[in-house]
């Protein structure tokens, strides 16, 4: 019943490979020897990287861990010299991606698109079709290392489309299209800054005064709705989940506590029972897939189907550059992302633990999506991508 | 000008006074009154569109206010706007690929255009850039970022100074409120004759020996009815009256005049009914922009009748009824309560209704509308044709513009 396949076999021989749980924060990205080389993948099913560094941002931190954090990255002379190479070759884009990804406000395709820019500055092709090599090298480099960031894939997607139609036939000289393309991919930073402010205020109608808003995740979109409603003197209140195994909950639940929000956690289990004093339901998205569904953290289906079944509304609030050409079919049809779980207690050594760290939430179950492009139906996802793509 | 003002207001009294009834009714109004107020427009040299989009705005803000809940008066007020965003830019295209033409064929004037400090861009690229502000936000102008350029155009026209630009310029001026007035034109033709287009479709959605349920009375559905039955289909109908305006009485006289079978029931008999019905067809007040449907009050328990028993609920709207609004809160703020007085004689209930005669009074809502969520709608019929709720955000995108959803 839960062996819909006989690829459980193959599952158990993975998962027979033990696989080290200690992952201390503090540690630098993996060391750049590994990197030079062509082999990004040493481990067939590595722990995600995007998951990681999403509950290294969810750690309860202090600032000052958090400037050690930055201090440590700025190790990494790309991060500063930004206009020659540091020793000629290598340099390594993914070293350049990885120290912008450490930083906790940053979206995940920004840090894509300025690693990208990085390696235009740091190009020395003479055509737009050299530059443009270069870059379909670095962009694939980058989606290779991690497979299973989707805002990294589309993100990279993205830039790749924008560089590829901004051709030298409108420019005089080669010089002038690469500065507006490294223009505006600096500018991508304010663009994604923008759109959650955009978000932000279309989303504030359907927040009322007096509605219990329920959230799962923390969404640096959704909590930016959040905010925004309480500036805007809205009373309302938030149930949050726990959100194991990276507690995101508790962390989201102090921060809305800063605002003077009312807050409650539920744990994950507890979703159902508190469903009926909900309003609607609000998450975030790391991705949103072709067919108008959205991928996110682990625990999204599940709260959207009873949401469903109690006819409550499921919003979702995600940037437009989180569009990726995916179309899962079923929950096993995406790249195994996985996460260490830690269930306090040791784990006897026959018996397997579900790992994947998120869920694909199908378009059926969700009622508006909200993005810097308006609010849209699910069914205008794909619309979108069509007219990007093809 | 004070003659388009008087009307103006005139218009808008009539509006906050509810003397005009019915969609079709006040979108041809309100069209009409926004063509006065486009011809008597005083329009400048440059930038005239924006003149243009300015009155209309005003005046379309002063009529949304004093009917909020007539959303047909906010929908053909940006359909205008959309038009007028239209022809000024083919008008912009047309004029960009006439000065490339002339920039072609004289060298000199190829540097006095660069000369002005226009960025060196090919004329393609400025029409490109142009459309794509007339176009909604979408991932490829994501990177493109704001295109300054959009009035460039014009003012680079008008620097370069050559005796033919100039003529080309007056004549630009008339053409953009004389196209603008055709398609105004057009889109009075298309409100009035939304009727006919739909009931073209009847044949292809009744059969013979069907039984249709309608509720209330709308013209466009007598209209569908009665166009199926001059193609020789044979069906009955079901008519729910409708309380409390009864009008459901008024159509199923109709209906009967027309030599059709019909059968009065009451509202509450809708469910009992449900299942000896092969369709259920009414008629809208608006679409909102998700799909959803508002209404006369009683639909949305036919559709979920409808629902229960895996009956198609068909839902009739003319195009002027599509809103691009989403509806946050459609129960209570795209509602209207009515008058007491059609539910309750006043004289026999006095004393409940006395608020100040001590505990307890009776409260008496009477709503106007319901609203229908998506996904309880089959199909929408529309003059272009029969549509999927989920496929209403396109109908949208190309009869609006994203810069008018607020007003």
């Amino acid at each position: 019943m839960w062996r819909s396949s006989a690829s459980f076999i193959l599952d158990k021989h993975l998962n027979n490979k033990p696989i080290s749980i200690t992952h201390s924060i503090d540690s630098p990205p993996p060391p750049s020897a590994s990197m030079a080389d062509e082999n990004p993948n040493p481990n067939p099913n590595p722990i995600s990287a995007y998951y990681e560094t999403r509950a290294a941002h969810h750690g309860i931190v202090t600032s000052e861990w958090l400037e050690q954090a930055q201090a440590a990255v700025r190790r990494y002379p790309d991060h500063d010299d930004s206009v020659s190479p540091v020793s000629g070759r290598p340099f390594s884009v993914i070293e350049e991606f990885n120290s912008w990804r450490q930083q906790p406000d940053l979206a995940e395709a920004v840090a894509a698109i300025r690693a990208l820019a990085a390696v235009i500055r740091s190009s020395e092709a003479t055509t737009m079709m050299e530059l443009e090599i270069e870059l379909k090298k670095a962009s694939d480099t980058l989606k290779a290392w991690d497979t299973t960031s989707i805002s990294l894939t589309a993100g990279c997607d993205l830039f790749m489309r924008y560089v590829t139609r901004t051709s030298a036939l409108e420019f005089e000289d080669f010089n002038s299209a690469k500065s507006r393309v490294l223009g505006r991919a600096e500018k991508f930073g304010e663009i994604s800054c923008k759109a959650r402010r955009i978000i932000a205020i279309l989303s504030q109608d359907f927040i009322f005064d007096g509605c219990t808003i329920l959230v799962h995740g923390f969404s640096r979109v959704v909590f930016e709705i959040l905010k925004t409603s309480a500036q805007n003197k809205k009373l309302f209140r938030v149930l949050c989940t726990e959100g194991r195994p990276d507690k995101t909950g508790v962390l989201l639940a102090k921060e809305l506590a800063k605002l003077d929000i009312p807050v409650k956690l539920l744990i994950d289990s507890a979703v159902a029972y508190s469903m009926d004093e909900v309003d609607m339901v609000f998450v975030g998205a790391d991705g949103v897939v072709e067919s108008g569904g959205i991928i996110n953290m682990m625990g999204t289906y599940q709260i959207a189907l009873v949401a469903h079944s109690m006819n409550k509304p499921v919003y979702v609030a995600a940037e437009s550059y989180k569009f990726a050409r995916l179309y899962p079919l079923d929950q096993k049809d995406l790249e195994p992302a996985l996460r260490p779980i830690d269930f306090n207690v040791p784990v006897p050594p026959k018996v397997e633990v579900e790992r994947s760290a998120r869920d694909y939430t199908p378009p059926q179950y969700l009622t508006l999506l909200f993005t810097d492009l308006g609010v849209l139906t699910p069914s205008v996802v794909s619309d979108e991508l069509i007219q990007l793509y093809l | 000008m004070p003659d388009v003002q008087s009307m103006v207001a005139e218009f808008v009294n009539k509006l906050r006074k509810r003397k005009i009834e019915g969609s079709q009714a006040t979108a041809k109004c309100t069209v009409e009154l926004l063509r006065s107020v486009i011809s008597h427009q005083r329009v400048p040299h440059a930038n005239q569109a924006a003149a243009l989009i300015d009155a209309v705005k005003a005046v379309g803000q002063q009529l949304v206010a004093a009917n909020p809940v007539e959303l047909a008066v906010g929908n053909v007020v940006r359909r205008v706007l959309h038009i007028i965003r239209e022809e000024d830019l083919s008008l912009t295209t047309a004029a960009m690929a006439g000065l490339d033409l002339l920039d072609a064929s004289d060298d000199d004037d190829i540097d006095n255009c660069k000369g002005i400090g226009y960025p060196a861009m090919s004329a393609a690229v400025v029409a490109a850039a142009a459309r794509s502000t007339l176009r909604p936000p979408s991932l490829q102008t994501l990177l493109e970022g704001t295109p300054e350029s959009a009035t460039v155009p014009y003012t680079s026209s008008s620097g370069a100074d050559s005796e033919s630009k100039t003529a080309d310029k007056s004549s630009l001026t008339r053409k953009l409120k004389h196209d603008v007035i055709e398609g105004v034109n057009q889109l009075i033709q298309e409100i009035s004759g939304c009727h006919e287009q739909i009931a073209e479709q009847a044949i292809e959605h009744i059969h013979q020996n069907e039984v249709i349920l309608t509720l209330g009375s709308s013209r466009t559905v007598l209209e569908f009815l009665c166009a199926a039955k001059e193609k020789k289909r044979s069906f009955r109908v079901f008519v729910a009256e409708g309380a409390p305006r009864y009008q459901g009485h008024l159509l199923a006289k109709e209906l009967v005049a027309r030599g059709l079978q019909t059968t009065v029931i009451t509202d509450s008999a809708v469910f009992a009914m449900i299942s000896r019905v092969n369709m259920v067809i009414i008629g809208a007040h608006a679409v909102m922009a998700n799909g959803g449907v508002i209404g006369p009050v009683g639909v949305n328990m036919a559709a979920l009748a409808a629902k229960k028993h895996a009956v198609p609920f068909v839902v009739l709207a003319g195009s002027h009824k599509l809103c691009p609004l989403y509806p946050h809160n459609p129960e209570v703020l795209l509602n209207e309560l009515r008058s007491p007085s059609e539910l309750l004689d006043f004289g026999e209930f006095s004393d409940c209704l006395d608020f100040g005669a001590g505990s307890g009074s009776l409260q008496v809502v009477n709503p106007t509308f319901d609203y229908v969520p998506p996904n309880l709608v089959s199909l929408f019929i529309t003059d272009t044709g029969g549509h999927n709720p989920s496929y209403m955000y396109r109908l949208i995108a190309d009869y609006y513009s994203a810069d008018d959803l607020v007003m």
